[in-house]
């Protein structure tokens, strides 16, 4: 019995844009039933590739195959037949047409002049089979669906044209939880059946999840390709950013200093109800809990973005006022979880938005000097690795890992003694989050000036990997802060959850 | 990365590049527009504009507008008029006519900060308040200048450059410096760019505002000045929908109307093309609805290319 | 805040509907000029005046905030006709307004006309009470070419398009100015626009293009109303070329009379507002106690000179002019 061909074998993959190399050399092999993960930093190259795989970018040079056969499509039409579909991050649905007719949607059943309903119900109702949704049936208006149904009428397209091999484009990224871990069924559920699937992600959890093989781009190369099962993160942060990565959660031996700030029975205008925390130099403490669970209303009640309704908050033992402008002078840095909305002023440039809390050390009198903004920009571009062309580019123009370290190195720049960080690594790539993971452990182990960090996050492991203490928020009242050697996962969540009253 | 080098010349040299096709296509058909005449009636033309522009830039940048202006412009006119007829010295009219212009000014901000307003809905209604107010002091009619005062013609007029465009280029050199080279100008950017970020960052996002309003409305009572140096009277009807040709003359010269982007060269240039339109369209003995139709046009092509810009980014 | 200006309407509805209840059986006339602002239209507002003291009639004075705003001025044609038995209407625009004011006479309420004419609309209107504007043009262009011995060059700035009383004065003009086979018209193509400022660039810029030398080309000007006449005068003053050529304009202001004291210029042409004003009240009132009017009701319209400036029949109208 000849060997069963791989499904998809791309081979010297090469292509070029002008001057500029999008990909370099690329050689990938799925197998049938395969989960494979791509991951790699933006503008490594992933979405040059999908688009070389689904006929929108036609190669310069290489080849591929699939199920054995030279595979070379023109359009993304020619890729279907082949048997090869895309699931991207925007969806390509159209709103004002039925679940049936989106699903068959530019490959209708004819009967003579007329679309062929009866064999679109069935169509439809054999892809529909593979998930089942209760909101989902052929007749309902596609519109009228959530985010995640829609993906999933979305692949119901693909598979109903027989596709074999589906790519999906960082799916979970629009998502609730609940909705994530249905997806994840889903394609446990494909590969079972022999689809193969390409996994672009940059969130390594999802794809230890799911994929058995993991494959590294970097500018444009392919740089190696993993086990799943023996790989360790370290290892594919190392292959992603290309120089050694030893841990990813460094923790360098540091004691606990003076108390930078002491807040007693802090609450909010709705939550939190109830915060005390104290806070010492040298020391990162974690503030887990549900989303709306009053964590980051915590902080910017502390941070005076939001008013504060009782309680007090002592910054080296002073009650200053509660706004912004004190808080920056008292050595308190904020940074917002919404980078977009509120972290950033995109269409300035990166160094106008990394010192536009200090900008009066960069000149007298009221006077601004862009020559030394820049040159202490340039600084924090070298030290985090923010790709850019310069630093007066503007903050819109970079990808989503390098504004948010643009946005942490505003804390950085203006050398703050406490930072207050929310969410700080949300939706951005693993190498990214390991740049922000060390500069942590810079600050807070700074043998001179140790700083000191409260760290809002939803991920787990990140704050066991990161915290020396970790408080949990819930409905509007925070723990006790619990030394992490103390805690196991499961002791948050309950408390998290409700179903717990305190931290052991 | 040339490319985007490339593009962020184009944002300063677009408006400048256009002005000067412009001015070549009138020049090629008409020798006059290349005179010093012609040149000093350009420039003085857009006295007037340009100055206000100026101040629209701060508050356009600062994600603001200011419909009032045109009616500031006016009110301050007849104000500068009235002093005149009082036999006030120049230095005196000066600064109470600029201190009465920022006081409207302030008005516009006042309200926009302190009842956290939209600006378009606030100055929609001063325009008519301002304008108003001219006409119930002067009770509708011009404020004519004594005939044997001359002492204002050199702002406007007179041999050789009239003062007021030395006023003009003084006032785009000190703004464009205050913009790129002071702590309060890069305030403007970060307000009209993300407020949410700026009071994060503990700027005084309704101070700024204030002052943005307070210094346009300034700006506006020195046009007012010149407008009535220009025409000897204080005309409480004039400048009647000078607002718009002044935001659009900020739009031109590369200002995004959701704020954070603009330079006070770029709105003096996009004043001047319009100017240099209308001479051009007369010089030619082009009708009039015509140059209605070019200017129009012009301010159109204008907003594609800034559309254009930003999907690019 | 467009709703001010209805605002006010509401209010003035109010106030006036009050009056009638106190004054039942006494008639109530509007004048709905082209703008409040001029001078001119204060003289017209002091003759309607006289009028309705004389003849004991309500007199509403209330016009559109700028005179390039016919929807505005439409409006408060249709809201005075509501609180008012007849209507003195200057329309701001030949054509534009004639559908409202049809309106209004359709429900047998009289309409006069004053100062500019309404297209096509000798059927329905009481009367049209103005200045004979082509004759106006017509002594305008006798006059300039008298002085300039009937040869050389001259250029017409046009005042607004839709204006059918500056039009009108403009092709009286330029009629007229034929007959003078010496005289050649370079220019009549620009129009000075709503406001004195506006009228003054465009003035400017002419006078660039008609440049010659230190001087002009061209030995003679008209303009046909009181801003366009106003810039042209401040454009010469602002290059140095008044009295440099012959400048006839239209209407009356201090200012003029001081250019023609300096030879600035050399004539403008006055109508006569007051007179319109009370003529057209007076008109109004016959029409209304069902008393026979003329169809067309000439005001007159006199030259002014630099040498009849202190005859006292010119002198007087001057002074009912100015403020």
């Amino acid at each position: 019995m000849p060997p069963i061909p791989p499904r998809l074998v791309m081979r010297g993959i090469r292509k070029t844009f002008g001057s500029t190399i999008a990909l370099g050399r690329v050689d990938l092999e799925v197998l049938p039933g395969e989960v494979h993960a791509l991951v790699g930093e933006n503008g490594a190259g992933k979405s040059t590739l999908m688009k070389i795989l689904s006929g929108a970018h036609l190669p310069d040079g290489g080849e591929m195959e699939v199920d054995g056969k030279p595979y070379r499509p023109h359009n993304p039409l020619d890729a279907r037949a082949a048997g090869v579909g895309m699931i991207y991050q925007e969806l390509s649905i159209a709103p004002h047409l039925t679940v049936e007719e989106n699903i068959v949607l530019g490959m209708e059943p004819m009967k003579g002049l007329f679309v062929d309903r009866k064999a679109m119900r069935a169509r439809t109702l054999e892809a529909l089979a593979h998930f089942d949704h209760p909101d989902i049936r052929p007749e309902t208006l596609a519109g009228n669906l959530s985010v995640s149904a829609l993906q999933l009428v979305e692949i119901g397209r693909s598979l109903a044209m027989g596709c074999k091999l589906l790519v999906f484009d960082e799916p979970t990224s629009s998502l609730a939880q609940k909705d994530i871990e249905r997806l994840f069924t889903l394609i446990d559920r494909l590969k079972a059946q022999g689809i193969s699937i390409i996994y672009i992600s940059h969130f390594l959890e999802e794809v230890k999840r799911l994929a058995s093989r993991l494959t590294v781009l970097r500018d444009g190369s392919v740089i190696g390709t993993r086990d799943v099962s023996t790989v360790t993160p370290e290892e594919v942060v190392a292959l992603m950013v290309g120089r050694d990565v030893k841990d990813l959660y460094p923790r360098t031996a540091h004691q606990p200093g003076e108390k930078l700030l002491e807040i007693r029975s802090l609450s909010g205008r709705k939550k939190p109800t109830e915060v005390n925390l104290d806070l010492h130099r040298g020391e990162v403490v974690g503030i887990a809990g549900l989303v709306g669970s009053g964590r980051t209303e915590f902080l910017r009640a502390l941070f005076g973005l939001d008013p504060m309704s009782g309680g007090e908050a002592l910054v080296r033992g002073k009650n200053g006022a509660a706004n912004p402008r004190m808080r920056w002078q008292e050595g308190l840095g904020f940074l917002s979880e919404n980078r977009k909305e509120e972290g950033l002023a995109l269409n300035l440039s990166i160094a106008d938005n990394i010192t536009l809390t200090c900008l009066e050390r960069f000149g007298k009198a009221g006077t601004l000097s862009p020559r030394k903004q820049n040159a202490a920009t340039a600084v924090w571009i070298e030290r985090l690795g923010i790709k850019c062309q310069d630093p007066s580019q503007s903050v819109g123009a970079l990808s989503g890992g390098n504004q948010q370290k643009t946005a942490f190195a505003r804390l950085l720049e203006h050398d703050v003694d406490v930072l207050l960080l929310d969410e700080p690594t949300r939706g951005i790539d693993i190498a990214a989050k390991a740049r922000i993971y060390e500069a942590i452990n810079e600050v807070v182990t700074d043998s001179i000036r140790p700083r000191a960090v409260i760290i809002i996050s939803s991920y787990l492991p990140e704050l066991f990997g990161v915290c020396d203490r970790i408080a949990v928020m819930s409905q509007g009242k925070l723990t006790r802060a619990v030394p992490v050697e103390k805690l196991t996962p499961h002791d948050v969540m309950l408390v998290a959850t409700g179903k717990a009253a305190d931290l052991p | 990365m040339t490319a985007l080098r490339l593009k962020s010349a184009l944002t300063l040299l677009g408006p400048f590049i256009a002005l000067l096709v412009v001015y070549g296509i009138f020049g090629m058909m008409n020798s006059k527009m290349f005179t010093e005449d012609v040149m000093l009636n350009i420039l003085t033309q857009t006295v007037i504009v340009g100055t206000a522009a100026i101040g629209m830039t701060l508050i356009i940048i600062a994600g603001g507008i200011d419909l009032s202006v045109g009616s500031i412009i006016a009110l301050c006119g007849v104000v500068a008029a009235t002093l005149v007829t009082w036999h006030l010295s120049a230095p005196v009219i000066f600064i109470a006519t600029i201190a009465f212009g920022a006081l409207c000014g302030l008005i516009n901000g006042g309200l926009t900060v302190g009842l956290r307003l939209l600006p378009f809905i606030i100055t929609l209604g001063t325009m008519q308040v301002f304008r108003g107010a001219g006409k119930v002091a002067t009770n509708g009619s011009p404020v004519n200048l004594p005939f044997d005062v001359t002492a204002y013609k050199p702002w406007m007029g007179g041999a050789g450059i009239p003062l007021g465009v030395w006023l003009m280029i003084i006032l785009v050199v000190l703004f464009g410096l205050l913009l790129r080279y002071t702590r309060f100008g890069r305030h403007i950017f970060a307000v009209g760019s993300n407020e949410n970020t700026a009071t994060l960052c503990g700027v005084n996002v309704g101070k700024v505002k204030l002052l943005v309003y307070t210094i346009s409305g300034a700006l506006a009572g020195l046009a007012g000045i010149m407008i009535m140096s220009k025409s000897s009277q204080g005309d409480p009807t004039t400048a009647m929908g000078m607002e718009l040709d002044i935001i659009a003359a900020v739009v031109i010269g590369g200002a995004s109307l959701s704020g954070g982007e603009g330079t006070v060269l770029g709105a003096v240039i996009g004043a001047l093309l319009m100017t240099t339109i209308r001479t051009g369209c007369v010089l030619n003995g082009i009708p009039t609805p015509w140059t209605e139709v070019i200017s129009g046009a012009i301010i159109v092509i204008a907003v594609i290319i800034d559309r254009l810009r930003h999907r690019k980014a | 805040m467009k709703y001010i200006p209805i605002l006010a309407i509401f209010a003035s509805a109010f106030l006036t509907g009050c009056n009638k209840s106190q004054k039942s059986g006494q008639l109530s006339i509007a004048v709905i000029p082209k703008g409040t602002t001029h001078i001119y239209w204060k003289s017209v507002e002091a003759g309607a005046k006289k009028a309705a003291a004389e003849l004991g009639v309500n007199l509403t004075f209330i016009g559109p905030p700028r005179e390039d705003d016919r929807s505005q001025q439409i409006d408060l044609v249709t809201n005075q006709a509501l609180q008012n038995d007849a209507i003195v209407l200057a329309p701001l625009d030949a054509v534009a307004l004639r559908d409202s004011v049809k309106g209004v006479t359709d429900k047998g309420k009289p309409v006069v006309i004053i100062d500019s004419s309404l297209a096509d609309s000798a059927g329905f209107i009481a009367s049209y009470v103005a200045t004979d504007n082509r004759e106006g043009g017509r002594i305008a262009a006798r006059h300039l070419s008298e002085i300039l011995a009937g040869k050389g060059k001259i250029a017409v700035l046009r005042y607004m398009q839709g204006s059918a009383s500056t039009e009108q004065r403009e092709e009286g003009f330029l009629e007229e100015i034929k007959k003078s086979p010496g005289i050649e018209v370079v220019s009549s193509e620009q129009f000075a626009g709503a406001t004195a400022s506006q009228a003054q660039d465009v003035a400017t810029n002419l006078l660039t293009r008609l440049a010659s030398g230190d001087g002009l080309s061209i030995d003679g000007l008209f303009c046909s109303n009181q801003t366009s006449t106003y810039g042209m005068l401040q454009a010469l003053r602002g290059k140095n070329l008044a009295g440099t050529t012959k400048f006839i304009g239209f209407d009356c202001d201090a200012t003029f009379i001081d250019a023609l004291k300096k030879g600035e210029m050399h004539g403008s042409i006055l109508q006569d507002p007051v007179n319109m004003g009370y003529l057209g009240v007076k008109t109004a009132v016959a029409k209304l106690k069902g008393e026979k009017v003329e169809a067309v009701i000439d005001t007159g319209a006199t030259l002014i000179t630099p040498d009849n400036l202190n005859e006292p029949k010119v002198a007087d109208l001057i002074k009912s002019q100015l403020p």
